[in-house]
Order: C-alpha cells, then structure tokens, then sequence
C-alpha cells in the first residue's frame, strides 16, 4: 500500500481542487463540501491502486464530484438562490460582469443536463486544460472516444444555448 | 448556430476566467485531514474485523458446538484484551519515519550498483574509444611527421645540388681564366724564346764565322810554322 503524506498532498494540489470545484459551483459552502468528498475519494483511490499524478487524479474526482453536485442542485431547482450567494465580484464593470454570470450560469445549467462522462471530459478539456491523451488515462478510455464524447458535448451545449436563447427571445417578445 | 457556438466559448471563457476566492482555508483544510484520518482509521478496523471473523468462521467447521462456544468466548475475550491492549493505530508520519532510512538506505545502495555497474561498462566503452582515437591520431601524426620530412630532405638536397653546382661552375670559370693565363704566358714566353734564340743563333753564326776566321789563321799560322821547323830541320839536318 502507498505510504501518503496528505498534508502535502492538500498543501500542493488543494488550491487546483478547490479552484475546479469553486468555479462549477460557484459558491464556497458546496466548493467546501467537494473538497473534502474528493480528497476521502481519493484517499479509497489510494486504497485501491497506486497514483502515480496526483494532480490529474484529484482534478478528475473534484470535476466529478462537482458535475455530481451541480446535477443534485439543479434537480431540486435551487440554482437561483444558490448562485446569488457565493459570485464575487471579478473587478469589471457591473453589465459585464453580469452577462458573463448570466452566461457561466447557463453554461453550469446546460452542464448539469449533460451525460457525466461528457460533462466530465467537456470541463477536463476546457476548464482544466488536460490533453486527450491525460484525460484518456484518467477516465480510463480510448482517445478518439475522448474526442467523440468531446464532440457531442459540444453539440449538446451547443443546442441548449440556443434553446435558452429561443427562450429569452419568446419571453422578450410576451 | 455560430451565435450559439459563439456563445458558447464565451460561456466558457466566463467560466474559465470567473474569479475564485483565495482557496481552501485553513479551517477547510484541517477538517479535511481530520477526516481523512477518520476514514482512514475505519478503513483499518474494517478489514481487522474481517479478519476475526474469518477465523471463527474456520474454527466452527471443525471443533463441535460447544467447543466452538468456549473458543468464541475465549477469542472474545482475547479479542477485547487485545483490543484493549493493542498499540494504537500507526500514524502515518512514524511508519514513513521508521521506514524512511531503511528505504533510502535501500535506494542508495540500489542506485550505487547500478551507477557502479553503469560506469564500469561506460569506463571500458569509453578506454577502447580513447584507445582508438589515440592510435588513429598517432598514426595520423606519423603520417603528417613523414609527408613534412619528405618534403624538407627535398628541399634540402635541391638546395645542396645547387650549391654544389655553383661551385662547380665557379670552379669551372677560375680553371677556365687561368688556362688563359697559362695560355698567355706561353705565348709570350714563346715570343721571347723565338726572339732570344734569334739572337742566340745570329750571335753564334757571328761567334762561328770568327771562330772560322780565327781558326783559318790558326791553321795558316801553323802551316807556316811547320814549313818553318821543316825548314829548320832541314838545315839542322844538313847542319848534322
């Protein structure tokens, strides 16, 4: 069994974790709880197989776990209240930074409606920066199906984006 | 759909770059390892209780009922005792205390042959290089040492042939002049034995028609003589 240090695990990699389960949940109460869940799953991880990077390891768990959360969340439709409690403000000026809420928003809307495993490899992709090749290893899949999985994200949150649109259009025009 | 996909990488763009407060605090961060050391405690009972029951399960296929009974009393017992008396459960920073000489220890000792090993074959690898490097350059400087000799004795011989040469052509000119000299002195010394024979001989002619001259008188005068002692003679005879 690998003999770990979790003091400096959290002390190296507990920044990343809580920066990827801070920007999916926007805010510090949910951030809090997926920190922790993620390192105790990492730690059965740790149990179970011997990891070799950390630092990719606990990005997948914090992305799952925050997908898995942000899912709950929207479930029981409490994104609004939620939401408007833990946004800081980014320093812009008030419109933009709204609008770019307003479109985080959806984007956390739209993932939470997507397949885990698409939303997991989308927000590998996109907000972690990984590589095909290291998000493969990590959800334990070919490449190409990583740029399969990839492609229909996209195209999912791509259509939800214009439905909302479609949406707001409707509800401009009542 | 290109607004949308627009919309989309802004989306990301928004979330990707949405500020995150200074994270985890400390309060976080310590509850965290506390409760990885909880989880980490339960994980270890779990399997030790896993394996007390295993053990019982072994002893009651073969040892009867009530055999069985004393046993699991006697295991119970035992089992609180030890649990009772048990160390606690190895924290992780003694275990990697206590192992971490040996396996460093281990490592170095590890890493030692194989360096050792490495350089042994790179240290032969690397002579028989150097040794042919070196008879190569050797052999290249030998080659370079006769070219350069060669061309030296060349030089050298053309420069003795020339110098031996213009001696011999300075020699040459110096037996040339004094044939010429002795040529001319011959020459003159010809003329002035011509001339001095010239004289010689006219001398002589000179000295011999006086001789002649002389010896005509001499001859007269003897003849005189005698026909005077015939003379006298005679009258001495006829005196007699």
């Amino acid at each position: 069994m690998q003999v770990i240090d979790w003091q400096i695990i959290i002390k190296e990699h507990g920044s990343t974790v809580w920066n990827t389960a801070y920007r999916l949940l926007g805010n510090s109460a949910d951030a809090a709880d997926c920190f922790q869940e993620t390192f105790i799953c990492a730690l059965k991880v740790c149990e179970s197989q011997k990891v070799r990077n950390f630092s990719a390891l606990l990005t997948r768990l914090a992305t799952t776990r925050a997908i898995d959360q942000l899912r709950r969340r929207f479930r029981r439709e409490q994104k609004s209240l939620i939401l408007d409690e833990g946004y800081v403000s980014s320093g812009l000026d008030p419109a933009k930074c709204a609008q770019q809420q307003e479109l985080a928003a959806r984007l956390q809307k739209a993932l939470a409606q997507l397949p885990l495993q698409e939303a997991q490899v989308f927000c590998l992709r996109y907000l972690n920066d990984m590589s095909y090749r290291r998000i493969a290893k990590e959800l334990n899949i070919k490449t190409n199906a990583v740029g399969v999985l990839l492609h229909r994200a996209r195209e999912k949150l791509r259509n939800s984006f214009s439905s909302l649109s479609n949406q707001q259009k409707s509800e401009v025009v009542l | 759909m290109k607004e949308n996909e627009n919309n989309l990488e802004k989306a990301v763009k928004a979330l990707k770059n949405s500020k995150v407060p200074h994270g985890p605090s400390k309060d976080l961060t310590d509850s965290t390892l506390t409760k990885l050391n909880q989880v980490s405690e339960q994980s270890d009972k779990k399997e030790w209780t896993k394996q007390v029951v295993l053990s019982k399960r072994f002893k009651l296929i073969n040892i009867s009922f009530k055999i069985a009974a004393a046993v699991i009393f006697l295991i119970a017992i035992g089992y609180t005792a030890g649990r009772i008396s048990a160390p606690k459960p190895l924290d992780m920073e003694q275990v990697q205390t206590a192992l971490e000489p040996a396996i460093r220890e281990k490592l170095l000792e590890e890493v030692t042959q194989y360096l050792q090993l490495g350089i042994t074959s790179s240290y032969v690898q690397i002579r028989e290089e150097l040794t042919e490097q070196y008879q190569q350059d050797l052999r290249q400087a030998a080659l370079e040492i006769l070219t350069a000799s060669g061309t030296i004795t060349n030089r050298l011989l053309q420069d003795l042939i020339y110098s031996i040469e213009t001696a011999q052509f300075q020699e040459r000119r110096r037996t040339v002049a004094a044939l010429e000299q002795i040529e001319l002195n011959r020459l003159e010394d010809k003329g002035r034995l011509g001339n001095a024979l010239f004289t010689f001989a006219a001398q002589t002619e000179e000295e011999l028609d006086r001789t002649q001259q002389n010896m005509a008188l001499i001859a007269k005068i003897l003849s005189d003589r005698q026909s005077d002692s015939l003379i006298q003679n005679e009258l001495e005879n006829s005196n007699n």
